[in-house]
C-alpha cells in the first residue's frame, strides 16, 4: 500500500481540503489583493502595485491611530482582567468560601454571550439620557460622559473587562486547582501565610498559566469590533477606531480592498508572534 | 480566632456578591426593559411602571424568529461539519502524531486568525460564486474558526484516551478504523458534546462575518439585533427582548459546557 494511503492521512485529508478552501485560499488571495490596487468598484482593473499598499500604511495617520487605539485598549482591558480575574480566582479557590460553585457558574456567564448584545446592553445602560448609570450618578451630582472623546475608549475597555474577566477567572482557577500541594505545606511549615504565600508560592507556580491566559486574551482583544460597531462606530473623531473596525471600514465602506488586505496582513504578523509565544508556553507547562 | 475567620469569610462573601451583582445587573436590567413601554424607558429611575408584553409581541412578529432559525441552521450545519471533519483529523493528530508539532501549531494558529484577515477574500469568493446573502456563505466563514477550534478541543480529549483501549479492540478483531469509531469515539462523548456546544455558541454569537456576508434573506440573529439601534432610530424595548432571546439560552447552556472548557482549550498542546 502506498504510504500516503495510510489511515492517518486518510483521516486527515477532509480537514486539510476544507481548511485549504476556507483559510488557505483566502490567505493566498488576500496576499495577492494586498499587492494590487484593488477596489470593489473596479474589480476588473486591478493593477499590480507591489509593496505600495504596505508602504502607504507607514504614512497613513488613520492606520497608526487605529493601531495605537487597539494597543491601548488591549493593555487596559487585559491588565484589568488579569488583576480582577486573579483576585476572584483566589477567593473562589478558597475552600472555606461558601457557595463557591454557584458563584463560579454565574460569574463565568458573560464570556459565553454574543458581544454585540453586550455592546448594546452597555450602550443602553451608559446612555446619557436613557441610561440608569449616568442618571443615577447625576442624582448624586456626578456627571460622566461615558462615550465622549475623553472616555470612550476606556469605556469600551471596561465593557471588555465585564465580558472577559470571566475567561481569565476560568483559566486561573483551573490553574490554581491543578497546583501541587507540597510547596504550600512546606511554606506553611516555614511560617508563611496570607499575602506572602500568594507572592512567593502561588504567583511563581502560576506563571505559565498566567502567561497563557494573558496571551489568549490579547489575541482575542486585538480583534475587538462588536463594541465599536454597537456603540461608537469609531468616534468621536477617530478616538475609538480599532484596527479590525478600521479594516472593515476601509474595505467595506470605502471599497479599498487592497489597502484593507495589506492592513490585515500586518495584523496577521502580530497574531503569528503571539501564537508562537502561546504554543511555546503551553508546551513548556505540559512537560 | 474564630471571629477573625468569620470576618474574613464575610469580606470574601461581600466581594463575591458585589462581583455577582455587577455581572447580573445588565441581564436583569435588559429583561426589565423588555417589559417597559417607551415612556417608561425614558424614565430609567422610575420604578413605578406597568409591565407590557407589547415589545415581545412586536419582536415575535418581526424578522427576528426567521433570523433565529437562520442562526440555528448555520450553527447546526457548521458544528456537524466540524465534528465530521475534525474528529477523524484530531484522532490522527493525537494517535499517530501526524505532522508533529507543526500540525498542532497550524491548528492553533488557524483558530486565532483575525476575521479581518479573511473577510476580504471570503467576500470576493462568495461574490464570485454568487453565494452572498445565503446561509452557505456564513457556514463557510464560520468553519474558518470553528473547525480548527473543534479539532483543537478533540486532540486534547483523544490524548487522554489510553492506547491500550484500542489495542485491545484490535486484538479482538477490529480494524484500526473500527477501533476508532466503535471504541475510542464513544469514550470521548463528553468532549464531543462540549466541543459541539461551544462551537455552536461561537457560531450563534458571531456578528462580523454574518454582517458582511448576509443580506435581506439570510440575516442571523446578531445581525438582526445590531439593526435595532441605528442612526435612524431606536426600538429599545424590542431590542431588549431580542437580546434576552439571544443570550438566555446561551447562559443556560454555559452551565453544561463550563467544566469541560479548560481541558478543551488546553487542547493539543497540553500533552507533549
Amino acid at each position: 500500500m502506498h504510504p500516503l494511503l495510510h489511515l492517518k492521512y486518510r483521516l486527515l485529508a477532509p480537514l486539510v481540503l476544507v481548511l485549504g478552501a476556507v483559510i488557505g485560499y483566502p490567505l493566498a488571495f488576500s496576499l495577492w489583493v494586498s499587492l494590487h490596487n484593488y477596489t470593489l468598484t473596479a474589480i476588473g482593473q486591478a493593477k499590480l502595485v507591489g509593496a505600495a499598499n504596505y508602504l502607504g500604511l507607514l504614512a497613513n495617520p488613520s492606520y497608526w491611530r487605529a493601531i495605537g487605539n487597539t494597543v491601548t485598549f488591549v493593555l487596559v482591558a487585559v491588565g484589568l482582567e488579569l488583576i480582577l480575574g486573579f483576585g476572584l480566582a483566589l477567593l473562589l479557590h478558597h475552600r472555606a468560601t461558601p457557595l463557591r460553585h454557584l458563584f463560579r457558574s454565574l460569574l463565568l456567564t458573560p464570556m459565553f454571550i454574543t458581544p454585540i448584545a453586550v455592546g448594546l446592553m452597555f450602550r443602553f445602560l451608559l446612555n446619557s439620557q436613557l441610561g440608569i448609570i449616568p442618571q443615577a450618578l447625576k442624582a448624586l451630582g456626578i456627571h460622566v460622559d461615558w462615550f465622549g472623546s475623553r472616555l470612550a475608549l476606556f469605556s469600551l475597555a471596561l465593557i471588555d473587562v465585564w465580558q472577559w474577566t470571566p475567561f481569565m477567572l476560568l483559566l486561573l482557577l483551573a490553574g490554581l486547582e491543578a497546583l501541587p500541594t507540597e510547596p504550600f505545606e512546606a511554606a506553611r511549615v516555614d511560617g508563611a501565610s496570607g499575602w506572602n504565600m500568594v507572592r512567593y508560592v502561588t504567583l511563581p507556580l502560576m506563571r505559565p498559566v498566567i502567561l497563557a491566559a494573558v496571551v489568549i486574551r490579547m489575541l482575542d482583544a486585538f480583534k475587538v469590533y462588536e463594541y465599536v460597531y454597537a456603540i461608537t462606530r469609531g468616534g468621536p473623531g477617530e478616538s475609538t477606531e480599532t484596527i479590525q473596525y478600521h479594516i472593515y471600514r476601509v474595505g467595506f465602506l470605502y471599497f479599498r480592498m487592497g489597502e484593507a488586505a495589506a492592513m490585515a496582513y500586518t495584523l496577521i504578523i502580530v497574531v503569528l508572534i503571539l501564537v508562537i509565544i502561546l504554543f511555546y508556553v503551553l508546551r513548556r507547562s505540559a512537560t | 480566632m474564630i471571629s477573625r475567620r468569620l470576618a474574613t469569610q464575610a469580606i470574601i462573601l461581600l466581594i463575591l456578591c458585589l462581583a455577582l451583582a455587577i455581572v447580573i445587573f445588565p441581564y436583569l436590567w435588559t429583561l426589565l426593559a423588555s417589559f417597559k413601554t417607551e415612556a417608561a424607558l425614558n424614565r430609567p429611575l422610575d420604578w413605578n411602571f406597568t409591565p407590557t408584553l407589547a415589545n415581545w409581541q412586536a419582536m415575535l412578529h418581526s424578522e427576528i424568529p426567521r433570523q433565529v432559525l437562520n442562526s440555528i441552521i448555520v450553527g447546526a450545519v457548521t458544528v456537524l461539519l466540524s465534528l465530521l471533519l475534525g474528529a477523524p483529523a484530531a484522532y490522527s493528530f493525537s494517535r499517530f502524531r501526524t505532522g508533529g508539532d507543526g500540525a498542532r501549531f497550524a491548528v492553533l494558529l488557524a483558530q486565532m486568525l483575525p476575521p479581518a484577515a479573511l473577510i476580504v477574500p471570503l467576500f470576493l469568493l462568495m461574490y464570485t460564486l454568487r453565494l452572498l446573502d445565503t446561509l452557505w456563505a456564513v457556514v463557510a466563514s464560520h468553519l474558518t474558526f470553528i473547525l480548527p477550534l473543534v479539532t483543537w478541543f478533540l486532540i486534547g480529549f483523544f490524548d487522554d484516551v489510553p492506547p491500550e483501549l484500542e489495542e485491545q479492540a484490535m486484538v479482538d478483531g477490529c480494524t484500526q478504523w473500527q477501533a476508532f469509531y466503535r471504541v475510542v469515539l464513544p469514550t470521548i462523548r463528553p468532549g464531543l458534546g462540549a466541543a459541539a456546544l461551544f462551537g455552536f455558541v461561537l457560531s450563534w454569537n458571531d456578528l462580523f462575518y454574518a454582517l458582511l456576508l448576509t443580506g435581506k434573506h439570510s440575516r442571523t440573529l446578531p445581525v438582526g439585533i445590531a439593526g435595532y439601534w441605528t442612526f435612524r432610530g431606536i426600538e429599545m424595548g424590542q431590542m431588549s427582548a431580542a437580546i434576552i432571546l439571544a443570550i438566555g439560552p446561551v447562559i443556560i447552556a454555559s452551565f453544561f459546557v463550563q467544566r469541560y472548557l479548560v481541558r478543551g482549550l488546553g487542547g493539543g498542546a497540553v500533552k507533549g
